[in-house]
């Protein structure tokens, strides 16, 4: 295996702390190859895949949902740190209970009728998007005795290449949970500060809404592993 | 160089959120025979994986790659879930071969990539929608050398519906599939 920067902050496919992993990670190595002329190039979005308001998880209800609301702001770059312009960034989370409108989700909490948790914006040509939307909750899971998932929101991102495809988790700073989550621990040590937002009160709406920001970082899309 | 995002799993709670309206029907400018790729996923117990999200991409029949959308949706993706048995199914086009920066030739192949709960990164593969004697000079059948390795990544044309390609996929254990890191 190549030593990349990418390689130190990436989790492994194994991880037995998070039970899920023992049966649904390969067993034998992956093959090392450069990403194909085709997955160097990636899927079209047009300006009107995303509609007016989607970026706005508080509006989707007939009154305002409950919970902490917040405003998140940030960049999507290449490793590089140039803007990756038009990407797809969707999100989806929890209530501020910790309950998804998902029918597999038998946490004993309320939905909430004013919010489905559900979001996508396009980054403008600096890269940037915002979104508006509530602090998710905690959650207890089945994955180990006494388990709670931090407050977290899931990202999904298509950037301008196929190979820079990429779905992650934020994470909020200062979370007790953090440090006996397995899967944010799976995260080498040194890529787990790159999951949490930071406070960025300014970011905010005065009087209304609490300001955050997240960047994330793309893998370039010819990215070949060094040593190969 | 600044360092990428970590990767952290789909969870099992994104079906709703992440599904397209018609995903798994590819959409490509102009007419074209249309095939199904369909095949079931499965861990490394052989139960199926119901909660997968499979994704697509791909070159139309002539090789090029897709550059546009339908006003909707991009062209050349595929976007479906597992359903309880594990079976997913992408109605598209069989695309054809493209060459490489160095001339090489990519056989007809639909880059696929796998998330789940599970699943810390995304699993990346390619299916091959040609024979196994037709694809081994491509470059990742090359790299792979095994023939035997190799056989997991060839769609089988369904001997009575030469419309449907058979294509399942093993995550772990006897069988499995051939996942790539780039």
């Amino acid at each position: 295996m190549a030593d990349t920067s990418a390689a130190d902050v990436q989790p492994p496919y194994l991880y037995p702390d998070y039970r899920s992993t023992r049966l649904r990670a390969p067993a034998q190595p992956l093959v090392r190859v450069a990403p194909s002329p085709l997955e160097s190039v990636g899927p079209t979005f047009p300006q009107q895949f995303v509609r007016d308001g989607e970026a706005d998880l508080t509006t989707w209800g007939a009154s305002a949902p409950l919970g902490e609301k917040m405003v998140l702001v940030g960049r999507v770059l290449d490793e590089d740190g140039r803007p990756v312009r038009g990407a797809l960034v969707e999100v989806w989370q929890a209530n501020a209970s910790g309950k998804y409108p998902h029918p597999v989700d038998d946490h004993d909490a309320p939905l909430d009728p004013n919010f489905l948790g559900k979001g996508q914006v396009l980054t403008d040509d600096e890269g940037r998007y915002r979104i508006v939307t509530v602090k998710p909750g905690a959650y207890p899971w089945g994955n180990h005795a006494f388990g709670w998932r931090p407050a977290h929101i899931h990202f999904s991102l298509f950037g301008n290449a196929y190979a820079q495809r990429l779905i992650t988790q934020m994470f909020f700073p200062g979370d007790p949970l953090l440090p006996i989550d397995p899967i944010f621990q799976s995260v080498p040590e040194a890529g787990r500060p790159l999951l949490v937002a930071d406070l960025d009160l300014e970011q905010g709406i005065e009087g209304v809404a609490l300001g955050y920001r997240w960047d994330m970082v793309l893998r370039g899309p010819r990215a070949t592993p060094m040593g190969v | 160089m600044a360092r990428p995002t970590p990767s952290q799993t789909v969870g099992p709670f994104f079906a709703r959120d992440l599904l397209w309206k018609d995903g798994g029907t590819v959409l490509f400018p102009g007419r074209s025979d249309r095939i199904t790729l369909t095949g079931r996923v499965f861990d490394g117990d052989g139960a199926p994986i119901h909660d997968a999200l499979f994704e697509t991409w791909q070159a139309d029949p002539t090789g090029a790659f897709p550059s546009s959308h339908d006003g909707a949706r991009p062209h050349g993706y595929g976007r479906v879930t597992t359903d309880p048995d594990g079976r997913y199914a992408i109605e598209t086009v069989v695309p054809g071969s493209f060459k490489g920066a160095r001339g090489e030739t990519y056989a007809p192949q639909i880059s696929v990539a796998i998330f789940a709960r599970g699943l810390l990164k995304a699993l990346h593969t390619r299916v091959f929608l040609a024979p196994l004697e037709l694809v081994t000079d491509d470059p990742l059948a090359r790299a792979i050398g095994d023939p035997d390795r190799l056989r997991t990544l060839i769609a089988a044309r369904d001997p009575k519906d030469s419309k449907i390609y058979r294509w399942d996929v093993r995550l772990r254990g006897a069988g499995e599939t051939v996942f790539l890191a780039f």
